[in-house]
């Protein structure tokens, strides 16, 4: 009972939370600090044992040495990529979700199910489908092919989303548009979408962020520098005998730049959508 | 001729799209694993022997024992840390914000970076975290943690829950901060201690976004193969070797389309099997 006591009373005070949050974040954080000091490292320092937190002296060699390596390339591909996801997500999903919602017709709630069904197919399973559909059609080792296997990853999911937050749109907004004697089309374009642009470009983040950070596929349909994404451009410092540490450590802090950016920003936006998202999985 | 419905001239795109971009390849993905399907033999149906082949294969029963200890590692070192802290940030005044916001970061890494990032800390000649573990004294000399089967397995499990934790914690956090703090309250005048309240309010009240949580950690750490493909890439000596590298190695290595649909099939229905639960679940509130 005694030692009961004494635990409660730990628990209990008012420092502990401080105290488990400060360890746990430390080694939330650390890996990412220390990956993003160990960029300005030499690289006879990065093969130092011990090895150092800190650099003894700052460089940018990693970073003159990323420059000149086929990254530059991976990321302006992983740009063109993203952004084009993302366009097309959003231009059919947009559409799609806002019909669904507020224009049932025959057969809607059945297109959601099949969208909800399409997610639980896991990426992976239709890896050889489209490997096949690909090496047919000669889009192997394309952009293109990339830009099509991650809008079918994103687009079920976004339709969701956005279905979700257009149910919650006032209906009184669309009617008052189509008194005034919008069409519906126009009402779409002139007060829906203007209104929901926080929820569309929350979506589109997301949508981004996903293509950005998918890897299998891209490693797989890929074969040459020249058209690698950055998740699989890394690997470029990656040998056989020898990793180049600081280089990849530049490389790595590249790659979840835009993710921490966006995070950092528009969290409140970001994690609801993410979570509202995977909930419906 | 009847008009057709607004909405479902609106659904048009995305109708074409999922008939495009998910049947048929999921129709491809049934017909060719009744085939047999490589490179060698005249494209031929197979009936169910590419199955067979494979429930008689010892490498896939080994991928389908590691996928599911690598899966109930992650869930579950991802659930008790993310329910941690969620009630740690639920519990503070100051600085939440603060602590969220650095708590939901690793959540930006892309997974096949995490792996490498960790790759890296741990790494027997140049990691920092094997470093630490030799200064606190774990061991005298630094860990090869990539040469070990067992070892490899846990930091695998590591770097995978680690972008995984930030996800649980809003999710949970979400779920706690939802109870009406009056029950904490007349919990408190009754005399109950904190680890009462803990036990009896906070965890029976946000069970079902814990276990929301739950079901999708552990879907996701089914099917992705990122952070393992960065860290060890199935190695050593097939320690780390889940399903997905079997599924990739008859697309990469044997050239059999037959079986990998075959696998891709099977891992299909597991995780429908999964996914079942958490429908049927959700929908019951």
């Amino acid at each position: 009972m005694k030692a009961r006591d004494v635990i409660v009373k730990i628990v209990e005070h008012p420092v502990v939370p401080y105290l488990v949050l400060t360890v746990f974040t430390v080694l939330m954080v650390s890996p990412i600090i220390l990956i993003f000091l160990n960029s300005f490292k030499s690289s006879a320092e990065t093969f130092a044992w011990p090895p150092t937190i800190i650099p003894k002296r700052f460089t940018l060699e990693a970073y003159m040495r990323v420059i000149s390596s086929p990254i530059p390339m991976n990321l302006r591909n992983s740009v063109i990529l993203a952004l084009s996801t993302t366009a097309i997500v959003l231009l059919i999903a947009v559409p799609s979700a806002y019909g669904i919602s507020k224009y049932p017709f025959r057969g809607s709630k059945l297109l959601m199910l099949s969208y909800l069904a399409s997610r639980i197919v896991p990426p992976l399973s239709l890896l050889i489908p489209f490997y096949m559909l690909f090496s047919q059609l000669k889009l192997l080792n394309t952009l293109t092919a990339l830009i099509i296997v991650n809008t079918y990853m994103c687009f079920p999911l976004v339709v969701w989303m956005l279905k979700g937050f257009f149910d919650e749109f006032p209906q009184e907004l669309i009617d008052a548009a189509l008194i005034d004697g919008c069409s519906k089309l126009g009402t779409m374009f002139r007060v829906v979408i203007p209104v929901s642009m926080t929820a569309i470009a929350a979506a589109g983040i997301i949508t981004f962020l996903w293509t950005w950070n998918e890897f299998i596929y891209a490693i797989i349909l890929t074969s040459s520098k020249d058209v690698f994404p950055m998740t699989v451009g890394i690997f470029y410092f990656v040998g056989d005998e020898v990793i180049e540490w600081n280089s990849l450590s530049a490389v790595a802090i590249f790659t979840s730049l835009p993710a921490i950016v966006f995070f950092v920003l528009f969290q409140k936006y970001i994690v609801e959508g993410l979570v509202k998202g995977a909930i419906k999985m | 001729m009847r008009k057709i419905p607004f909405g479902l001239l609106l659904s048009l795109p995305g109708i074409i799209f999922l008939l495009v971009l998910v049947l048929y390849p999921l129709s491809m993905l049934f017909s060719v694993s009744f085939l047999r399907y490589d490179y060698v033999h005249p494209v031929t149906f197979y009936g169910f022997t590419n199955y067979i082949k494979i429930f008689n294969n010892r490498v896939f029963w080994l991928s389908l024992k590691n996928t599911i200890v690598y899966c109930v590692g992650v869930t579950s070192m991802t659930t008790i840390i993310g329910v941690i802290l969620a009630a740690a940030v639920a519990r503070i005044r100051r600085f939440s914000t603060v602590f969220r916001t650095l708590l939901i970061l690793p959540w930006a890494v892309p997974l096949v970076v995490s792996g490498l990032i960790w790759r890296w800390m741990l790494d027997p000649g140049v990691g920092v975290y094997n470093y630490l573990l030799v200064l606190i004294g774990v061991s005298k000399q630094p860990i090869n943690l990539f040469a070990d089967p067992v070892l490899a397995m846990i930091t695998c499990i590591i770097a995978d829950s680690w972008t995984k934790i930030p996800f649980m914690f809003v999710l949970v956090l979400a779920g706690i901060k939802s109870i009406p703090p009056d029950l904490y309250e007349a919990a408190r005048v009754d005399g109950a201690s904190m680890i009462d309240t803990f036990r009896h309010i906070t965890i029976p009240l946000s069970k079902s976004s814990i276990l929301t949580g739950v079901l999708i950690t552990s879907m996701f750490s089914f099917r992705t193969i990122d952070a393992i493909w960065s860290m060890t890439r199935g190695g050593p000596a097939k320690a780390t070797y889940v399903l997905g590298f079997d599924l990739i190695d008859y697309l990469t290595s044997y050239m059999d389309f037959g079986m990998g649909c075959a696998v891709g099939v099977i891992m299909l229905v597991l995780i429908s099997m999964f996914s079942g639960l958490l429908i049927y679940y959700l929908l019951r509130g």
